[in-house]
């Protein structure tokens, strides 16, 4: 039933953001109220969206045609102290796919500066550093991969964490994030997209649901994230460090029959800036954890070769003792009609597991208001446990339409 | 005759005053140099609220920032800092620029729904700037060097420039002529011509007030002739020469912009 509502509320405000961009007679005022005036008291910003993705094949193990299919509306509350800010962010939808009313609180933090060079900011935020685009080398914040592989925006990649993040900006800046609890990744547990599990040797999903051992205790599984960084000229330098735990449940406990996060470590370096006519990085990082150590690196160009059309390469390496994962990723974003579309692909190419990922995509700005998103994340390859083409049968076409207020 | 030598007296003083406050420039790479020094270098910093209308058609769009900018040299590298509060998609998008003539710009993007700050290439400095009309270019200065420039007419009001791109494969015009006012030495309107003669773009100010002592351009519009569409820029709470301190040009505004910097009081 939501799935189908979704799809017409999508539909109806497409139609209702088409006619009000096509309303000549504005009038000439700006239509301003606080251009002159400094916001006092708590902003309110927000969206509602409306999102479907369709199965391109069916899932034998998922009896699902969609990977999405939801409304949601995402409400924002900021208000600016004398010395600080806090932030609410909070997302509440209806959920076809996996029926019920679902609700995520991503943003709840206070930011303060502490004294001329030192920021901290507390509570619960996304967290983001490392060079890569769409992969991750020194970034062991939480990701949403299900968010992200089943058709919504962008923004879900990131998962919300309980951080404290102290900032320090001296001769050189220094990161330090605590997470008091560890905080994977929102995994693949099968209830909305398929995966390949290596006990059972083939495709599963949800019944029943992956559920490992979380880490839980606190203080003794908490995870701390260091970061140094600096620019010189233009190019920036960055060092990393984390210890915690791995972000995806990738040991098993043979006594619990369940899987675990194993330890992990991780020590890591990054570089960025201008040459070649475009941005050139590179980074490495080296993580000791179960089953096995792991030497990461990445080297990426990013150019402009004609105004709005922009390319992204990327070479990535997973090197392990016996066995080295080799990736090729591309990335076109061509700006059209003033910007007001915007058409992307991005393509994931890995010949050590004969594997394959596209992302195509058109967005479209009908208003200031009005966005809509058309696209795809299609999976493939030759095995059935490849890291993508175990995702193959949630190969999914999906349509967003998304109104902000 | 006491008469006349007093009359010729006042006409001389009168001559020298004027010719002080406005000696007739004749030589055009020093008026687009001045022109260029008064549009994008007015005192050591500055700061200033923007918005922007985008009208193409029926369709009208808006973008709102504030803009800080902090000169390493004058008529040279610049430092700029642009907080975007509307639309609500791009609200709190933060775009860092260091400015450096004769060489590529580095540009940063802070995405705050991501907590992403991206380096983004600077490849072709004439693609529109945040979907309007101006492009990056327009925003930040064309580097002088890039075109030859002539004086082709000295009017009353106006120093009239011819300038013609070096490379002219790496344009999308032809030529485009400046029509630069004599006592505030601002580019007042400039428009742009295909290989033909036709002009197909057109920037005008269209609101000058003094800040500060800086004659500045607080209303702007930039028309694209082919479509009829256009954009109306206008500035406002600007301030020049304000002390901007250096580090505020660092990743750490892009995160949490400077607040004291910010305010429109």
């Amino acid at each position: 039933m939501i799935r189908y509502s979704s799809l017409l509320l999508a539909l109806f405000l497409a139609t209702a953001g088409i006619s009000q961009a096509q309303e000549a007679d504005w009038d000439d005022d700006w239509g301003d109220d606080d251009w002159g005036t400094e916001p006092e008291g708590w902003a309110w910003y927000g969206f509602i969206e409306s999102a479907a993705a369709v199965r391109t094949r069916s899932d034998p193990v998922l009896n699902e045609d969609f990977t999405l299919a939801e409304t949601r509306v995402q409400l924002e509350a900021s208000r600016t102290l004398d010395r600080g800010k806090i932030t609410l962010k909070g997302d509440v939808w209806l959920d076809g796919v996996e029926d019920g009313a679902k609700s995520d609180l991503r943003e709840a933090n206070f930011y303060t500066p502490i004294g001329d060079s030192v920021d901290l900011q507390i509570g619960r935020q996304i967290l983001t550093w490392g060079t890569g685009d769409l992969v991750f080398l020194n970034d062991l914040f939480p990701k949403d991969f299900v968010s992200f592989f089943s058709g919504r925006d962008d923004e879900y990649l990131k998962a919300p964490a309980d951080a404290a993040k102290l900032s320090w900006y001296g001769s050189i800046a220094v990161d330090v994030v605590w997470l008091p609890i560890a905080t994977p990744d929102r995994y693949l547990t099968g209830e909305r997209l398929s995966y390949y599990s290596p006990r059972a040797e083939a495709r599963v999903a949800a019944p029943p649901r992956l559920d490992p051992i979380d880490r839980d205790d606190f203080p003794s599984d908490g995870e701390v994230a260091i970061r140094l960084s600096k620019t010189i000229d233009g190019i920036e330098l960055a060092g990393y460090g984390f210890t915690g735990f791995n972000k995806q449940p990738t040991g098993y406990d043979e006594q619990a029959q369940r899987a675990t996060f194993p330890r992990l470590n991780v020590l890591g370096a990054s570089v960025r800036g201008t040459a070649l006519g475009g941005i050139v990085n590179v980074e490495t990082a080296i993580h000791e954890t179960e089953p096995e150590d792991q030497w990461r690196f990445l080297a990426g160009y990013e150019h402009s070769p004609i105004g709005d059309l922009t390319l992204g390469w990327q070479y990535y390496l997973e090197s392990e003792d016996d066995e080295d994962r080799h990736l090729l990723t591309n990335r076109i974003t061509w700006q059209l009609l003033q910007q007001d579309l915007t058409a992307s692909l991005f393509t994931f190419y890995s010949a050590s597991d004969e594997g394959w990922y596209l992302l195509p995509r058109l967005t479209y700005r009908f208003s200031d208001q009005l966005t809509g998103s058309v696209g795809g994340n299609l999976f493939g390859g030759d095995e059935i446990s490849g890291f993508y083409s175990q995702l193959e049968n949630n190969s999914n076409a999906f349509l967003r339409i998304r109104y902000q207020f | 005759m006491t008469h006349r030598l007093l009359l010729s007296v006042i006409a001389g003083i009168g001559l020298m005053t004027s010719s002080i406050a406005m000696a007739q420039l004749t030589d055009a790479n020093e008026i687009v140099e001045r022109a260029n020094n008064a549009s994008y270098y007015a005192g050591e910093d500055g700061r200033s609220a923007a918005r922007m209308l985008i009208v193409d058609g029926d369709n009208q769009q808006q973008r709102q920032f504030m803009l800080l900018r902090k000169d390493v040299e004058d008529g040279g590298d610049q430092r700029y800092l642009v907080v975007f509060s509307r639309p609500a998609d791009i609200r709190g998008t933060v775009f860092r620029v260091e400015k450096k003539v004769g060489q590529a710009d580095d540009r940063w993007l802070y995405l705050p729904a991501l907590d992403l700050v991206r380096r983004i290439s600077s490849g072709d400095k004439r693609t529109s700037f945040v979907g309007s009309h101006f492009f990056y270019e327009d925003i930040s200065g064309r580097d002088l060097a890039e075109d030859t420039h002539e004086l082709i007419e000295t009017n009353a009001d106006y120093y009239v420039i011819e300038s013609t791109p070096r490379d002219p494969g790496s344009v999308e015009f032809a030529a485009f002529q400046t029509w630069i006012d004599r006592d505030t030495m601002l580019p007042m309107r400039t428009e742009y011509r295909r290989d033909n003669g036709e002009i197909y773009r057109r920037m005008e100010v269209t609101e000058v007030e003094v800040i500060d002592g800086y004659p500045t351009g607080t209303e702007v519009r930039m028309s694209d002739l082919d479509s009829g569409g256009y954009t109306i820029t206008q500035f406002a709470f600007s301030e020049y020469d304000i002390g901007l301190p250096d580090n505020i040009f660092s990743e750490r505004s892009l995160r949490n912009p400077p607040r004291e910097w910010l305010r429109r009081d």
